[in-house]
């Protein structure tokens, strides 16, 4: 614009193609330059481990495994094979996941701990039971083998989760628990929600909670809890 | 469970420079515990070894009546520490437990807080951590693997402590004073490394704080460390009581 003002007569046909070029030009780099910043943006976010971002997140399991049949304690949208309408069992979650009120992990049973149960409950014909009976070798003659569950709740590397004390607080604060539950709501069965949601009311177990570091804090700040770094990041 | 009680542990060690013989146990405990990566020849040779804890080894008078000196060196959690107002991130803070933490998600890998500190104790991870096949069932869950990039050091074993407060807690008691130890100080074999809490008048540290052989490491630097030091003692010559 500058260099126009200065010969509007001498320049003034080569000045509008020169105007144009340095302009697209510009925009160009511009352009560019936005299209770079964009991807790198998309590209860390995008590039996360996928758990990190496990919201909403769910997965196939190698056995089909009901949660509604074992833990609901209501009547189920699930028809057994002779057309009967079926009630939950209503079993305690740590009936199954037996360490979540001392140690850190909920803990997957054991395929014995299932075929306790399964070698004489459940048809011979249903064929996600008889994969189980398989792996516990009571059909079949390639012996025991475990059965590799994929884990739905997966925190990032550099934080550590225990069970222990969040089962304890909860249990003695019942208050702060948070959603409801179709299953047994006594004992530690009853706070399990807060993070996990209705697992008793779903065919396949689905994290409903973003389980972010801020939903950590927050809670934490509400309960005086500590919110020390070092409290959970070592 | 309140942030209040939380506050009320001062973590620290107190050194007893007499008892130790340099064997060196509590290097490799402190390597199996905390998950560090191995220090291959190579590494060494780069001076690019990591450590969190190492015995320092030196000579005092003239051959033929040298004498081998040990001391072990681990972060010393300084109370005014020079590694903490030079990070740009925050990564590195003084918590309410009187230790120095490392916040290995915040870190963004400036060194700063290497440079700045005189002991020597942080380290920086300049490759990723590879381990052989038949030592990753070795490595410790409870411990953060540091990827490339960013700094590590002693961390009191903050997990053990963890562990136990969670469990004195879960039992509706108070911490019991020894039963949390460091890696370091439950393989020391002459428990020449003692941990315990300096806010409790009665633990063993405590007392053995008020004893008159005690020291700070570079203590015209003003760091206030965590870590007490006992000097040695010499049956041939006299200590000077420096502080007492």
């Amino acid at each position: 614009m500058v260099s126009e003002n200065e010969n509007p007569e001498t320049k003034s046909a080569s000045l509008p193609m020169m105007l144009i070029l340095v302009l697209t030009a510009g925009g160009l780099g511009v352009m560019a330059v936005s299209g770079v910043i964009a991807a790198f943006v998309i590209t860390g976010w995008l590039g996360q481990p996928v758990p990190v971002l496990g919201f909403q997140q769910t997965f196939d399991q190698p056995i089909d495994f009901p949660h509604t049949i074992h833990a609901s304690t209501k009547q189920l949208k699930h028809v057994a094979a002779d057309g009967q309408t079926m009630e939950g069992l209503g079993l305690d979650c740590t009936f199954c996941h037996r360490t979540v009120t001392t140690q850190a992990n909920a803990g997957i049973p054991p395929v014995g701990f299932c075929a306790t149960c399964h070698e004489v409950i459940g048809s011979a014909d249903n064929n996600e039971i008889n994969i189980l009976r398989d792996a516990a070798g009571i059909i079949g003659d390639d012996g025991k083998e475990p059965i590799d569950w994929r884990r739905v709740h997966r925190l990032p590397d550099h934080v550590r989760f225990v069970h222990e004390p969040h089962i304890r607080y909860l249990t003695q604060n019942l208050s702060e628990v948070k959603g409801t539950t179709d299953g047994v709501t006594t004992g530690p069965s009853a706070v399990c929600s807060t993070c996990h949601g209705n697992v008793a009311a779903m065919e396949q177990v689905e994290q409903v909670e973003a389980l972010k570091m801020g939903q950590c804090v927050d809670c934490h700040r509400d309960n005086g809890a500590p919110t020390d770094c070092a409290a959970c990041h070592h | 469970m309140t942030t209040e009680n939380f506050g009320n542990n001062n973590w620290g060690m107190v050194v007893d420079v007499d008892k130790c013989i340099g064997c060196n146990a509590c290097v490799l405990a402190c390597q199996a515990e905390n998950n560090i990566p191995l220090n291959t020849q190579d590494r060494v040779e780069r001076a690019r070894s990591i450590s969190w804890i190492r015995v320092e080894r030196y000579w005092e008078g003239d051959f033929p009546d040298a004498k081998a000196r040990f001391i072990p060196i681990m972060c010393q959690h300084c109370e005014n520490a020079p590694c903490e107002p030079v990070c740009p991130v925050y990564a590195t803070y003084h918590n309410a437990e009187g230790m120095n933490v490392q916040v290995y998600n915040r870190c963004v890998g400036t060194r700063y807080c290497a440079n700045g500190c005189p002991y020597i104790v942080r380290f920086f991870n300049f490759w990723e951590p590879v381990w052989p096949e038949s030592l990753r069932n070795h490595l410790n869950p409870d411990v953060t693997i540091r990827s490339r990039g960013i700094m590590e050091k002693c961390s009191f074993c903050v997990h053990r402590i963890r562990r136990e407060t969670r469990k004195a807690r879960s039992e509706g008691r108070e911490v019991i004073d020894g039963t949390i130890q460091t890696a370091c100080s439950s393989a020391c074999p002459t428990s020449a490394l003692n941990f315990g809490n300096f806010n409790d008048p009665n633990s063993k540290v405590s007392k053995m704080k008020k004893d008159k052989r005690h020291y700070t490491l570079l203590d015209q630097f003003a760091t206030d460390p965590n870590v007490i030091y006992l000097a040695k003692i010499d049956a041939d010559k006299k200590v000077a009581a420096k502080h007492d």
